[in-house]
């Protein structure tokens, strides 16, 4: 795949990145999901937001297969996901997933947690590795905690050090599963200057936050979502000043007024 | 997850299909390898024959006297298992509850008898301390007491409901010692459910307790073990099962328990393979079902509780 | 069954040590027990013979030393010991893993295997090795003894995997699959990492739990402590002398591993709290 030195991708803007078609999604009996639809095109940065339980997270742990969907189709820079572990490794390479809680290897310090995916999984020497690693821990502006244990750094450094983590896999695409949400209200901003940044440089995101701000000024894209359905996708000039819909109409004002 | 409408729709989620995977087949393929050279060790090179008729008779047998069928020695065997079993099981809960709010006590003398007692269990192998406890119990505590004695003295139908209780009167004092020693010995593992369990309950508990201004033995009775016991009754029904299987233990004091049972009827028949799959069948049948029941109930109390 | 293992108890912030005084008060009550003990015995005429017991754990034959049968007891359940616990931890872990298996096969099968000794007596289970397996298979007293050993305590150290490899956060796992890990990379590098520090403590623990679950094998030929003893006892008609002093070797031994494994947990415990 691309092994060139910026993490912009390789293909034309507007190329299918990914496609949902249809996917719907139980759990026991409890439909999380119900046959959304979404496209998303290469350097497309969609915001996804929607009151707790929609099922945004859902669908975007769908995308690299932490979540199975029960029916639909999904194809993710055109290799379908199926049961085929083969596939949905070679998907899960292709696509950077960064959580509410981090989720940073806490036996690992942070050179190595950034390192261990290339190895292993795009099997890089270890100097290799390493210098791919520091490259984007200077992205993300805190080179000097490389020989730190994440449990030593900061909830905002840590979320920070999780985004260079996915980055080291020169993903295609970045997925953002309320990334700021576990964060004290002071460390948010240098978190979503990072991700900013991300979009300056061309990256395909699908970010789920209830941070209306970034999404103002990053998104190209809308998506509302509520009760597993999309209600409402629009691009974000039309979706603050005049959404359709009564049910995105109703959470705006909630979430917008205080 | 909060939804305000049901979401249950009339599709249910496509079924995952059996998938059948290299491991599957490889131990497909062993177990059934193994089943076979079992059957050939046990048929063409022992060359032994099965008789499971035999033993039904030492389920139940056919009195001509009484003409009628008669409970025999496995039937029996189980029985004392489960009449040795509840009462080791409450003099247990009894021992295991006392020492239980011992290990949490104030008071740091209580705290050392409690301590020692689980630790001296923990470390002491189960066959010396039942032989020791045995012999101590039986020959010094119960010995004075005459206990068969007694009983005999008894009127007739005061023996008739001893012997239900606790069977034959001249072991009396061999089913009391049997059943304190094995008592004691699952105790210390109750104690230390009491214990977690006690522990279990956030400090706020104790803290609101305090702030009431309730003596600590009100705080307990009142505020910390109604809220324990629903903690405590799970592993403490386990604990059961556990003391279910550590009876046959008692065996080994010749207690006339079903693992006895067992032994007799295998040295008497010869037949070793049948009696010993019957027994581990009967006690598995026992523990299984108790185990299904409890974890039922479990279910049933955390779903009342919700 | 393990329970944390401290000498204050804590509540309401407050730890409450144990003072000498309530130390005194436990050892007078201790020994107030042994002498009542002891007088009760004396009392119904029995005849103490402790002058016996040092022959049973040593003899000087011509100047040279030689064990005695208690001792000889005690290395033979050390044998048995060492053996079941390679094997029981061997069990464990495939258990443990078959469980976590795509195989169906390999689920039922673990599952079948930990019901079974789940729901059975241990001694129920070494009689069925001692009387039935042991003839099919033409296997010696000493090896039925260990594999109805091991394959009971396969049944707890499978557990102990079971609970380690399931107490890495769901995070955990999912992190590593969202970078593309394989499932061998992702125990390798991420789970087991996290996991063993926490399954080493009961690993060593069962250590002591197979020296105890060892004297049950005195049910049958083998000739372990216990079975030295309830010879001896057959023997000499010193039934409390010898329990007395096979249980103070039993309590030795265990209480030692105990505490050296006390010490273990502590430590490991510090480690992982960097």
């Amino acid at each position: 795949m691309t092994h060139d030195s910026s993490d912009v991708a390789d293909v034309a803007p507007g190329q299918p990145m990914i496609e949902l078609h249809q996917i719907s999604k139980w759990f026991e009996d409890f439909q999380a999901l119900r046959e959304v639809s979404l496209d998303v095109t290469s350097g497309e940065r969609v915001v996804v937001c929607g009151p707790s339980g929609s099922g945004k997270s859902t669908m975007i742990r769908c995308i690299n297969r932490l979540e199975r969907h029960d029916s639909g189709r999904i194809v993710v820079d055109g290799i379908e996901l199926t049961d085929d572990m083969k596939n949905i490794t070679a998907v899960r390479r292709e696509v950077g997933m960064v959580f509410q809680q981090f989720n940073l290897f806490p036996h690992l310090t942070v050179l190595d947690n950034l390192m261990l995916a290339p190895m292993k999984a795009r099997k890089m020497s270890k100097k290799e590795a390493r210098e791919l690693a520091m490259l984007y821990l200077e992205r993300v502006h805190i080179p000097e905690q490389a020989a730190k244990y994440p449990s030593q750094l900061s909830g905002g450094q840590q979320q920070r050090v999780a985004i260079a983590r996915s980055l080291c896999m020169r993903p295609r695409i970045m997925l953002f599963d309320e990334p700021t949400s576990a964060l004290d209200p002071e460390m948010i901003k240098e978190v979503l200057d990072t991700m900013v940044e991300l979009a300056e440089d061309g990256m395909t995101m699908i970010v789920v936050t209830h941070e209306m701000g970034f999404a103002r000024t990053v998104a190209n894209n809308m998506v509302f979502m509520d009760a597993g359905e999309i209600v409402e996708t629009a691009a974000p000039e039309v979706f603050f000043s005049s959404p359709e819909s009564e049910r995105t109409k109703t959470f705006l004002s909630q979430i917008l007024i205080h | 997850m909060s939804n305000a409408e049901p979401m249950t729709r009339a599709r249910p989620p496509a079924r995952r299909r059996l998938k059948v995977t290299l491991l599957d087949a490889v131990l497909i393929v062993a177990a059934v390898a193994f089943v076979a050279y079992l059957v050939y060790r046990v048929n063409a090179y022992l060359v032994y024959h099965w008789d499971w008729g035999r033993l039904l008779q030492y389920f139940f047998y056919y009195d001509p006297d009484q003409d009628q069928w008669v409970a025999n020695l496995l039937i029996e065997g189980l029985l004392i298992t489960a009449r040795t079993s509840l009462w080791a099981m409450v003099f247990a809960s009894i021992f295991g509850l006392v020492m239980g709010l011992c290990r949490v006590s104030h008071v740091a003398l209580f705290r050392m008898i409690a301590r020692g007692y689980v630790e001296f269990v923990r470390n002491m192998p189960p066959v010396p301390f039942l032989f020791i406890l045995f012999f101590f119990v039986g020959n010094q505590l119960l010995k004075p007491l005459e206990l068969t004695e007694l009983a005999q003295a008894a009127p007739p139908y005061v023996q008739d409901v001893i012997v239900l209780l606790f069977g034959e009167l001249n072991l009396l004092r061999n089913f009391s010692a049997a059943v304190i020693a094995l008592a004691l010995y699952e105790g210390a593992y109750i104690t230390e459910i009491v214990r977690a369990g006690l522990l279990s309950i956030e400090r706020g508990q104790w803290e609101a307790g305090d702030s009431l201004g309730l003596s600590r033995t009100s705080q307990l009775r009142y505020v910390i073990l109604p809220q324990a016991v629903q903690r405590i009754a799970p592993p403490l029904a386990n604990q059961f099962i556990q003391l279910i299987k550590d009876s046959a233990l008692v065996s080994l004091i010749s207690i006339q328990e079903l693992t006895f049972m067992g032994n007799e009827i295998a040295v008497s028949t010869t037949r070793f393979f049948e009696t010993w799959l019957i027994v581990a069948a009967m006690y598995f049948g026992v523990c299984y079902g108790l185990a299904r029941l409890f974890a039922r109930m479990e279910r049933r109390m955390n779903r009342g509780r919700m | 069954m393990t329970a944390p293992s401290d000498t204050a108890v804590r509540r309401s912030g407050r730890i409450t040590r144990i003072p000498w005084f309530d130390g005194l008060q436990f050892f007078l009550l201790v020994g107030g027990l042994i002498y009542l003990a002891v007088a009760g015995a004396s009392a119904f005429n029995y005849n103490w013979q402790w002058y016996r017991i040092p022959r049973l754990l040593y003899r000087e034959v011509d100047g040279e030393f030689m064990l005695g049968p208690l001792i000889d007891g005690l290395f033979v359940t050390f044998e048995l010991s060492a053996w079941a616990l390679p094997l029981s931890i061997a069990v464990g872990l495939i258990t443990a893993l078959l469980r976590r298996s795509d195989s169906f096969a390999g689920r039922y099968l673990a599952s079948g295997y930990l019901q079974v000794i789940r729901n059975t007596p241990i001694l129920v289970q070494v009689y069925i090795f001692y009387f039935v397996v042991a003839p099919i298979f033409g296997l010696s007293p000493f090896w039925a003894c260990i594999l109805a050993l091991s394959f009971h305590e396969g049944s707890f150290t499978a557990e102990i995997f079971r609970s380690g490899i399931e107490s890495v956060p769901k995070g955990q796992w999912e992190a590593s699959d969202s970078i593309g890990l394989t499932r061998y990379e992702k125990y390798r590098h991420i789970v087991l990492p996290q996991a063993v520090p926490l399954m080493l403590p009961p690993l060593t623990g069962q250590v002591v739990t197979l020296i105890k679950h060892s004297s049950i094998l005195s049910a049958v030929a083998i000739f372990d402590l216990t079975t030295m003893a309830l010879d001896l006892i057959a023997e000499t008609f010193m039934a409390f002398e010898i329990w007395l002093t096979t249980g103070a070797i039993y309590i030795v031994v265990t209480g030692t591993l105990s505490i050296v494994v006390g010490l273990f947990e502590v430590r490991i415990r510090r480690r992982g709290a960097r």
